[in-house]
């Protein structure tokens, strides 16, 4: 049962198990609270919900920012140096 | 920034599409007047390459300041992006959307800026690895605080921003502009494992530097 011991910080040996397959875990898409790691393991648990909402949230995410007007300023610029294109 | 017309191999390639194209249309719908405003630009017509900058610029700035974290390198890029695009635009076929076309052609830029550069991340897959204070811990446990439902996007733009840059990177190709592993295996010539487990690392260091935001907000 060395593998139920709980580290100070509540981690097991089988945790660290879970986590070494967490990446390939993600990848496959498969439904992960069907693990049987994770009906026991709490850090593990919320450990999977934390990275599953980062991604989520990640998604969401829109371009926000605008460059400043001085970008447009030096295309127009640099652009009068090119050889113009034929029409 | 050079503005030299050397050609920087930037461009996408008229028969090559994005790998998985409807990965990108949730951020590639149909813009008005696009497609006439890129026949035009096409055959030399300012104005109507000025609407295409109008149209894009935001989108493609937002792309090179994540992945640089940088607010005057992501301008200059964005300057080059867009003047790539001037020499480029004429051998756009309309494969692909003209957004995921300029949007490659954006994150191309930017690792070709990354590569002159001589950071590692982009070239050898060994030295993606940020140095062992940047990385994520194995796990910091969840007893104290969860994230889910409390993150705002500022908070999250600003974790990114910490990332380190190999983490970043991969961060942002797949997590935020929806590219799939293989395609950033080939952008940044490293493995698909490689790719994977960045972004594994990328997320658990997030996850570090959210849960210590919110940790010293509920100190304050």
């Amino acid at each position: 049962m060395n593998n139920a011991r709980k580290a100070a910080n509540g981690t097991t040996a089988d945790c660290a198990v879970f986590q070494e397959q967490l990446p390939s875990l993600f990848e496959s898409n498969e439904d992960l609270s069907a693990q049987e790691h994770l009906k026991t393991c709490n850090n593990c648990s919320a450990l999977v919900r934390d990275l599953e909402y980062i991604a989520q949230q990640a998604k969401l995410l829109l371009p926000i920012h605008d460059p400043s007007p001085e970008v447009w300023e030096n295309i127009q610029t640099a652009l009068r140096k090119e050889p113009t294109r034929a029409k | 920034m050079s503005l030299s017309s050397k050609d920087l191999a930037t461009t996408p390639g008229p028969t090559a599409p994005a790998k998985a194209p409807n990965q990108h249309l949730r951020r590639n719908p149909p813009i008005a007047g696009e497609a006439e405003a890129i026949q035009k630009a096409q055959a030399g017509d300012g104005a109507s390459f000025e609407i295409l900058y109008a149209l894009h610029k935001r989108r493609v700035y937002s792309l090179c300041l994540r992945m640089l974290g940088n607010v005057a390198e992501a301008e200059d890029l964005t300057q080059e992006a867009f003047l790539q695009l001037y020499r480029k635009i004429a051998t756009f076929r309309g494969d692909s959307a003209f957004s995921t076309w300029l949007h490659r052609l954006a994150v191309n830029v930017v690792l070709m800026h990354l590569r002159k550069k001589g950071l590692p991340q982009v070239s050898l897959e060994e030295t993606l690895e940020p140095s062992q204070e940047d990385g994520p811990r194995k796990d910091i446990g969840a007893r104290d605080l969860t994230l889910s439902g409390s993150v705002d996007r500022v908070t999250l733009e600003r974790a990114i921003e910490n990332l380190p840059p190999g983490y970043r990177l991969v961060f942002v190709l797949h997590d935020v502009e929806g590219y799939e592993h293989n395609e950033i295996a080939g952008m940044l010539e490293c493995s698909i494992g490689n790719s994977k487990s960045q972004l594994h690392k990328a997320r658990m260091k997030l996850r570090d530097l959210l849960k210590s935001g919110q940790r010293k907000e509920a100190v304050l």
